[in-house]
């Protein structure tokens, strides 16, 4: 079924389908649609989801854990300073390899307060032991929110897992989204597994002190359980095509125009279907370029990336977030991966609006860059409106 | 009740723990094995008793434990007996936590899943500081009392949990001490029968934080009591009953002298002549605001 919905309600509609029994919510902007539309939905008596409003996003995650080990599915959704409140959890919970989803609306961190989107937030979960998929589209966001239940909770996995998408630009942005029906969700995903389940049954405690070679080696079982889960997340890829016939997540991140490109584009989520259209423009005339989409952060692709830009001239990673006083996470993580001549971008913080037209002058200078042999390490990118604004910081005003 | 304890069998814990000798959780947890019997689940917040059940994988415990961080226990909780009710299980939550994850850290999370009349116990043993991290102040340390972080002595008064969960409207409500086992054990075991949010606040005097002689745990729970410092009461359905043990107390002229109490541990050693009366004062408005109640 098609249907005009926001990215939101896309995430809500998956929860339903996925049959969570346990969701602990607390709002905060712009996740705010997603548990007040779960919440409608149990009031309508749609979902038997026991919805638990509680006081705190750090409530909120244990509310899920606390579900999730006792047996049931269970999700939450967060942003911005709501996950940062919750991160303390966010590590319990992957080190308890409790299968869990959230989907992360993404969003900028204060000081000063900012409402608007930007992907730091999402980014500065990476080390806690989540896999974490990052969706382009209000599609993507329910297609990966169904396969998250579907790939944490699979033996070769059993890890948290989170989904993020862009904060309003596709949170509360309507457009037509393919919606599988409730049968074939159901047989998507099996009934609920899970490493352990605490119950005066089965006996089994979790989370006390453990010596120090144990706890490494339990640091270690997440760490490859993660690296593992590429088969399961493009075995599960594959599968899902059945219920979604229109989207390919045969392969963990996705490649536009790239094989005969000579300069490649790394981007991650909704911006990057602007940054197609000025890789369409460039390609008319005569740039030969194409575009790489990161859908996946944890596990990180090293074999994809190696297969689809180890070849190409040069590459321009641009980044919605930062590790401030280094560089963009994706262009650290990138240079990490290929020796490639390489450039990173940062741009579209806190709401900042890119382009086209933005995209493509970055992406052409960067080519004339590589062609001369000039590549600059990092660069912040303001577009023309935003270069006029000035702003007096600590440092200019002494 | 005619039982002696030593008729109650324990399903709480294992032989062989990492307590401390006179550890007064040890005390209070098999106390919760010998009224609760076997369908528990426990979760254990930050604090001794993360480490009293040993090193994993193995535990100490008899029952299941969900070992969390420090101010999320409640919020656990919370997601555990949903889960249960889901799963048409009938099992006991019990959140276990101490005084600091309890008055201070973990407060907020007590206070919404009180509100919500979440259907669980929740168990706060009072050693009056952070003990598990060499004896710190918390909120629900009493004035005057010597800790690592209050080494002149602590200024303020014990945060009073017991009439901030009272404003809470929880079903039930108690509170116990260590020296007093059967009354403990006979409220948790009225608390099994009720649903809802149940609050349960037990004394549990340290020998390392407290100084006094680790033989003599009981005893100084039992004088807690005896001088009124400590109340045993419990309230159900907003109906306040005290415990037996502490009825002396509703009549000044009748309560044990506070020094009593006092004077057996080591970490009132500096109270001045003025700390004393602060001290005295506060067993008064206790009593005091117990009896406007009844």
């Amino acid at each position: 079924m098609m249907k005009v919905i926001s990215g939101n309600e896309a995430v809500a509609l998956a929860v339903k389908l996925a049959r969570v029994g346990v969701v602990g919510i607390y709002p905060i902007t712009p996740q705010t649609t997603i548990i007040e539309e779960l919440a409608e939905m149990k009031a309508r008596g749609e979902i038997s989801t026991d919805v638990v409003r509680v006081e705190s996003e750090h409530s909120a995650m244990g509310v899920t854990l606390g579900a999730a080990v006792s047996g049931v599915r269970a999700f939450t959704a967060t942003s911005s300073q709501g996950l940062l409140y919750m991160h303390e959890m966010i590590w319990w919970a992957a080190g308890s390899r409790a299968p869990i989803v959230m989907v992360v609306a993404t969003r900028a961190v204060g000081a000063p307060w900012n409402i608007w989107n930007e992907n730091t937030d999402f980014m500065s979960e990476r080390d806690s032991g989540w896999i974490m998929s990052f969706a382009s589209s209000p599609q993507e966001a329910l297609d990966l929110t169904i396969q998250a239940f579907r790939i944490s909770e699979d033996p070769r996995v059993f890890t948290p897992m989170m989904v993020g998408m862009d904060g309003f630009i596709l949170s509360h942005t309507k457009t037509n989204v393919y919606i599988p029906s409730q049968e074939e969700v159901d047989q998507f995903i099996p009934p609920r597994r899970q490493p352990y389940v605490i119950d005066p049954e089965t006996k089994e405690s979790m989370g006390n002190i453990f010596q120090p070679y144990h706890y490494m080696k339990l640091r270690q079982s997440i760490h490859d359980a993660i690296n593992e889960s590429k088969e399961v997340i493009t075995e599960v890829g594959r599968e899902y095509e059945k219920l979604n016939p229109l989207t390919d997540y045969k392969t963990l991140n996705v490649s536009y125009k790239l094989e005969d490109a000579d300069f490649a584009v790394v981007t991650m989520g909704a911006w990057s279907l602007d940054a197609m259209e000025a890789v369409d423009r460039l390609r008319d005339r005569g740039v030969n370029v194409g575009l790489y989409r990161v859908r996946y952060v944890r596990p990180w692709a090293e074999e994809e990336i190696i297969q689809n830009l180890g070849d190409k001239k040069a590459i321009l990673v641009f980044d919605r977030a930062t590790s401030l006083g280094r560089a963009g996470p994706l262009y650290l993580e990138m240079k990490a991966t290929l020796d490639n001549p390489m450039k990173g971008v940062i741009a579209g913080l806190g709401g900042v609006s890119m382009g086209k037209k933005d995209f493509y002058e970055v992406i052409s200078r960067f080519v004339e860059e590589s062609k001369e042999g000039r590549l600059k390490g990092v660069e912040w990118y303001y577009p023309r409106e935003v270069k006029e604004v000035e702003l007096g910081t600590p440092r200019s005003s002494i | 009740m005619s039982l002696g304890l030593r008729d109650l069998r324990s399903e709480s814990l294992l032989p062989g723990t990492s307590a401390c000798p006179g550890c007064p959780e040890n005390m209070a947890m098999r106390m919760v094995g010998m009224s609760l019997g076997k369908d528990v689940v426990m979760v254990v917040v930050a604090g001794c008793s993360s480490v009293i059940q040993g090193i994993g994988p193995k535990n100490a415990y008899g029952y299941p434990v969900l070992n969390i961080a420090f101010a999320a226990g409640p919020a656990a909780a919370s997601g555990m007996w949903r889960a249960f009710k889901q799963r048409n299980k009938n099992v006991t939550v019990v959140v276990w936590a101490g005084d600091g994850g309890t008055a201070d850290i973990g407060f907020a999370s007590l206070s919404g899943a009180a509100e919500r009349n979440e259907d669980f116990i929740y168990l706060c043993v009072d050693n009056e500081a952070y003990m598990n991290s060499g004896g710190q102040r918390s909120g629900s340390t009493p004035h005057g009392a010597v800790t690592s972080t209050t080494p002149e002595g602590k200024k303020e008064n014990k945060k009073e949990l017991l009439f901030i969960m009272l404003d809470h409207n929880v079903p039930y409500l108690a509170t116990a001490s260590v020296g007093y086992p059967h009354d403990l054990i006979d409220k948790l075991r009225v608390a099994k029968e009720i649903q809802g949010f149940r609050y349960v606040q037990v004394l549990t005097p340290d020998p390392y934080g407290w100084l006094f002689d680790p033989s003599k745990t009981a005893e100084v729970g039992k004088l807690a009591v005896q001088t009124c410092y400590w109340p045993l009461i419990e309230v159900i359905d907003r109906k306040v009953k005290i415990s037996n043990e502490s009825l002396h107390c509703l009549k000044k002229e009748t309560r044990r002298p506070l020094k009593d109490f006092l004077s057996v541990q080591g970490r009132y050693k500096k109270l001045s002549e003025k700390d004393y009366q602060e001290l005295e004062n506060y067993v008064d408005d206790l009593w005091e605001r117990i009896i406007s109640m009844l």
